[in-house]
């Protein structure tokens, strides 16, 4: 097989449903079009019969917006770890550990790889490698509800060129050894004493906030930072957390091969892009609970559905028996009733995509960000809404298919009344 | 008298069931966002409530003022054993060791000192000579019921755990299995062990400290503060229910979030019970119209409107509320969240919720049906066809 065909495990089902969804949904719309008075019948239906068929639509809706906006939220989560890192980076940490936080670089591992001839120099001369501290800070939120942990990054001069993603907003750069750091401006949205010229304590030392940074909607948006060495002796550190390098054209990979194969070095390095993809595992819980929920109230829309579509054919008993004298078959009939439901639960989708559409824009006018517990690194991450389009049709995709699955019983009964009988019916 | 009852009761009952494929449908309907709301109710509060262990209220815990996540000299331990009122001590350290290769939170493991797990811990149960083992051999460790049983590990067996905080593989023999915390999942093994295996000596994770009465409390929780300020290690004691708290604040706003969707699920579910009692009235206005005719007091119709909806939708609430409340109950919780939960406990005010909510349903969507019945003329609802 060539690597068009390779899908991901775990989609594989979702495919298959979505390739005999659309297999049926082309042969609704052939049998609707090919006779094209029930099709015309039926999207009038729809809006006929609005008072029954408002609160299904509605609903499918609502369980559309819940769905998006869960996954949006896992795919903002993954994007700002997606965001982060330059591909020309290699960060080297300790082996096994999962974090920069409980990573440890010494200061003898330092000095042996910092003259790696893979790394990159500036102009003059310079390796470009930085060896941060990373410490865990429990701060207060700026609400006064409660405290929660926050990343302080210890970084080199060095480190803040090699992240070219952050930039400062306001204020000035912290100066070396004069107790001072600088926020992200998103950071300071949200905790106490970040405003520039405020200090805020952690352990027995007080630093001043000189400057807000932006980090382009990546990881570093939830970090604040501080000069490196002055940082360990606060955090009473002496070891590094870990190193970022700058490859040498072409030589990342020598890079990550030298480095893991010296037995002097018990470290780990790998493409600074690849270090922060995998932290995007963040997001999972929050995948797997959007999907709980988008199946529970599925189940739910497809009963309502079900509901009105019984109803809406109990109804119409008369007019199904005229259509089938009239010539038109079982099949057409069968068709044009479930295509009916797909059509009432699509407009659910549509309203669905479009609530979800405007709680994502809401969200960034107001600067409405979220924030929460990442487990990888233990401290805050913020994040935003990220409706993409291939969400959007997911919902889509998902509605039709409620609206199929509520309306194929309702549909099969339709075109099994008897044609006599039908027209009997008062 | 009674009579009259039984037949308009029977009259209820049997128009609740005359289309049975409804009935069903809309108390299925009913059931299941009853269901999927008390499953968001117990899991919020899963995650928002620390969990109360019965020697809680004479714990303290004692961590690095920066944050947990910093670690504390092993020297402070004589300093806070001579504060009065302070019973016993215990370091206890996070070792973040990777069971297996196996991906994912799998159970956590401390290290601490054997000889205090009975003074500070006292409500884990065990038997005398796993405690006799605990504190003679060098690598041994015990772990709770739930753990054991997830992984089937016996007393005698040997493991080994990769730590993501040390640098260090260490190996352990289970010497016991205990219960009786609020939680039985954690590995405790020796601090004396991990200090010589990883080689990084002198340093704990945090402090369990027990105090003798609850009236030494706040002394000691002041003393153990005051002594290390100004040390190049300042400390945070609090009891344990304020470290339990201090968590929660750190899940953001996932809180909020959880209501939104609750609220988002209510919502949906009185459209969809409305519309379903407007169809079940709209069916049968002809006959409303006869009982009129015959009588009837729109009070009565009212009356009988109102009871449907409301049995329907306390059916869903039994199906739904009552389901959810025996899958977490008596399923494997932990198999079904991919050990993202280890217990979901249906609190009696989380079942009153889920019923209060079938309750409105029932009354809120009988309102509007009801009042287009009170409405309608006798004459027009005769003539009504559909």
């Amino acid at each position: 097989m060539t690597g068009l065909f390779q899908v991901p495990a775990g989609l594989m089902p979702l495919l298959l449903l979505g390739l005999v969804l659309a297999g049926y949904l082309v042969w609704l719309v052939w049998s609707a079009l090919t006779s094209p008075i029930p099709l015309l019948y039926n999207v009038k239906s729809v809006f006929v019969r609005w008072r029954a068929t408002l609160a299904t639509v509605l609903g499918v809706a609502l369980v559309v917006t819940v769905y998006l906006l869960m996954q949006a939220m896992a795919a903002g989560l993954e994007k700002s770890s997606a965001n982060t890192g330059d591909p020309r980076n290699v960060m080297i940490a300790r082996k096994g550990s999962t974090a920069e936080s409980s990573s440890q670089v010494t200061r003898e591992q330092f000095r042996i790889l910092k003259y790696f001839p893979e790394i990159a120099r500036d102009e003059r001369g310079r390796p470009l490698v930085s060896a941060d501290l990373v410490v865990i800070m429990n701060l207060p939120r700026r609400n006064g509800s409660g405290e929660a942990n926050v990343t302080m990054r210890g970084v080199t001069p060095l480190g803040r060129e090699l992240r070219p993603q952050v930039r400062l907003v306001a204020g000035r750069w912290f100066e070396p050894g004069k107790r001072e750091a600088v926020v992200s401006v998103r950071m300071a949205e949200r905790f106490a004493n970040t405003d520039i010229g405020q200090r805020f304590k952690t352990g027995g030392h007080e630093l001043t906030v000189v400057g807000w940074f932006e980090g382009g909607d990546s990881a570093f948006d939830s970090e604040m930072w501080m000069d490196a060495d002055e940082a360990r002796s606060i955090f009473n550190r002496h070891n590094y957390s870990s190193v970022l390098a700058r490859a040498a054209p072409g030589a990342a990979q020598a890079l990550i091969r030298r480095i893991e194969s010296d037995r002097r070095l018990p470290l780990k390095a790998e493409p600074e892009t690849q270090y922060y993809a995998e932290q995007t595992r963040t997001a999972r819980p929050i995948r797997i609970l959007g999907s709980f929920l988008a199946t529970a109230m599925s189940i739910g829309a497809v009963f309502a559905a079900m509901n009105t579509m019984y109803a809406s054919v109990g109804a119409r008993t008369r007019e199904i028996g005229t259509l089938r004298v009239l010539g038109f078959r079982r099949r057409t009939i069968l068709a044009s009733f479930n295509l009916e439901g797909a059509i009432l639960a699509g407009l659910g989708g549509v309203l669905g995509c479009a609530l979800a559409w405007l709680a994502q824009t809401l969200c960034v006018a107001f600067g409405v960000r979220f924030g929460t517990l990442s487990f990888n690194t233990f401290s805050e991450v913020i994040f935003q809404f990220r409706v993409t389009p291939a969400l959007l049709m997911e919902g889509m995709l998902f509605a039709v298919a409620v609206g199929i699955a509520g309306s194929l019983l309702p549909a099969i009964r339709a075109a099994r009344l008897p044609v006599i009988a039908a027209l009997r019916a008062v | 008298m009674a009579e009259v009852a039984v037949t308009l009761s029977t009259f209820i009952l049997k128009n609740a069931l005359r289309n049975k494929r409804r009935a069903t449908l809309s108390v299925l309907s009913v059931a299941v966002s009853l269901f999927l709301l008390v499953t968001l109710l117990v899991g919020l509060r899963e995650l928002t409530l620390p969990v109360e262990d019965s020697g809680a209220a004479l714990r303290v815990a004692v961590r690095n003022k920066i944050s947990i996540a910093n670690l504390l000299p092993a020297r402070q331990r004589p300093i806070i054993e001579r504060i009065p009122g302070v019973e016993a001590v215990t370091p206890f350290t996070w070792f973040g060791g990777k069971y297996k290769n196996e991906q994912g939170m799998t159970f956590a493991q401390f290290a601490m000192d054997p000889r205090k797990l009975r003074s500070v811990f006292g409500e884990a149960k065990m038997d005398e000579a796993a405690y006799k083992a605990f504190e003679a051999e060098r690598e041994a460790c015990i772990i709770g019921k739930i753990t054991a049983e997830k992984y089937g590990l016996k007393v005698g067996d040997r493991f080994s755990l990769e730590s993501t905080v040390y640098p260090v593989t260490m190996e352990f023999k289970v010497v016991g299995i205990y219960s009786g915390t609020a939680d039985d999942r954690n590995m405790l093994f020796r601090q004396d062990y991990l200090d010589e295996r990883s080689g990084v000596k002198g340093l704990v994770g945090m402090w369990w400290v027990k105090v003798r009465s609850a009236e030494d409390m706040p002394q000691v929780l002041a003393a153990i503060n005051r002594a290390f300020e100004n040390s190049a290690a300042e400390v945070r004691a609090e009891t344990e229910r304020a470290f339990q708290l201090s968590f929660i604040s750190m899940w953001g706003n996932i809180r909020l979030l959880v209501m939104l969707i609750s609220s988002a699920v209510v919502f949906t579910l009185l459209l969809v019970t409305t519309s379903t009692m407007s169809m079940a009235i709209r069916e049968r206005f002809r006959e409303l119209a006869i009982l009129k005719a015959v009588g009837f007091r729109r009070r009565e119709l009212f009356a009988c409107i109102l009871a449907e909806s409301f049995g329907l939708a306390m059916a869903g609430g039994i199906l739904g509320v009552g389901g959810a409340y025996a899958l977490f109950t008596y399923g494997n919780v932990s198999l079904m969240t991919h050990g993202v939960f280890q217990f979901l406990e249906v609190t009696p005010k989380i079942v009153a919720t889920g019923f209060s909510v079938a309750a409105l349903l029932g009354v809120v969507s009988s309102i509007l049906p009801g009042i287009a019945a009170a409405r309608m003329s006798v004459v027009e609802g005769l003539k009504t066809l559909d």
